[in-house]
């Protein structure tokens, strides 16, 4: 098929298209009245019920803060409470951010530009979101372990001794994963925005 | 006349138009559909805006192509599975198949270009002038031209490997 036969069969396909119209009032209307089911309506449900998850568990190590009595605890408590306060909220930031997407008054190559870099940060947010999180399996166990059961992890070693070591392993093939998807997906939206000042 | 009739007689005259930019965005009838009916509703919300602008057809497919290129794909589509076809020619008295199979490559062809040349053919395809589409896309004059070259030079290619 050379370009003549694309630009004939696409001018073929209009007239069909024209001689078949099929949309009725009826139809118009609902599609104006049917509530607007943008995917990121689900992505931003889910994330939001996460958000709530985050700020329980963080309302909770808050709450008995005062059980973590060591330097080392309070401190693993500290870092476990910024990362559930400050992550679900910056991730709810960024869907809004793209959810504010102009679509009335930006053209094309705007309204690709602002979104792509808008989704480079969600993504972004989503993978250090993931790190932080497997990150914070192991700074909030002791926390955990202390305000639960009163018990400090750091005095007996027994735990760490196959906590570690089979965290440690699953995280470098988990990580390395995260990475490469997130690389191949930034790439090709990077790819666009440097195609666009060409 | 009242501004739903209004909004019913522009979406009916240019329903062909999204139907055709819904089938070049989506791999999949539940997504085109999403698609069609994202891009009628985000048509309606500003339809308001649209009174007061010189040229319909310029709005119209800037906030089609704005909603197509904005929202997100579901994950995990294998390849492009054209399910458009039956959906062109079921309606139509004489079936060619001959015509599908033209169809079918056409879309291939377009759907392996990226998001932004999509735009520029599809507005080339419907025979919009290089001002128009520089309206609609944002992207210069001579910046319209350099890139349509390309994407004809890449269709020719795909075509060539074809």
């Amino acid at each position: 098929m050379d370009l003549d036969e694309i630009k004939a069969t696409w001018s073929q396909m209009s007239d069909q298209l024209e001689q078949q119209k099929k949309l009725t009032d009826k139809i118009i209307l609902e599609m104006t009245q049917q509530k607007y089911k943008n995917k990121f309506s689900k992505i931003s449900m889910y994330e939001t019920i996460g958000a709530v998850v985050c700020y329980v568990m963080a309302f909770y190590i808050l709450l008995y803060m005062k059980e973590l009595d060591t330097w080392y605890l309070l401190t693993l408590g500290i870092f476990t409470l910024g990362c559930l306060l400050v992550m679900p909220f910056l991730v709810l930031r960024s869907l809004k951010n793209i959810q504010r997407v102009d679509l009335v008054n930006s053209n094309y190559k705007e309204a690709l530009i602002k979104y792509t870099q808008e989704k480079n940060r969600l993504l972004f947010l989503q993978r250090l979101g993931i790190y932080l999180g497997f990150f914070m399996l192991c700074t909030s166990l002791p926390v955990f372990s202390k305000i639960n059961n009163g018990k400090d992890l750091f005095l007996s070693a027994t735990t760490w001794l196959w906590y570690l070591p089979v965290m440690g392993v699953f995280f470098f093939f988990f990580a390395r994963w995260g990475y490469r998807s997130y690389r191949s997906i930034t790439d090709s939206a990077e790819n666009i925005l440097n195609e666009m000042d060409q | 006349m009242g501004k739903e009739t209004q909004f019913i007689s522009v979406i009916k005259q240019y329903e062909g138009v999204i139907f055709k930019i819904t089938t070049i965005y989506t791999d999949n009838k539940n997504d085109q559909q999403d698609l069609y009916q994202d891009i009628v509703y985000q048509l309606w919300k500003s339809f308001d805006s649209f009174r007061n602008e010189a040229k319909i057809s310029t709005w119209m497919y800037r906030i089609a192509l704005n909603t197509a290129l904005t929202r997100i794909r579901k994950k995990g589509r294998q390849g492009i599975s054209i399910s458009i076809d039956k959906v062109v020619l079921e309606h139509t008295e004489a079936y060619d198949s001959q015509f599908e199979e033209r169809l079918k490559l056409l879309y291939k062809q377009i759907g392996a270009l990226n998001a932004l040349d999509k735009g520029l053919i599809l507005l080339f395809l419907e025979g919009k002038k290089y001002e128009e589409i520089a309206e609609i896309t944002g992207l210069s004059l001579s910046n319209v031209g350099t890139r349509l070259a390309r994407i004809k030079q890449k269709l020719k290619s795909q075509i060539v490997k074809n």
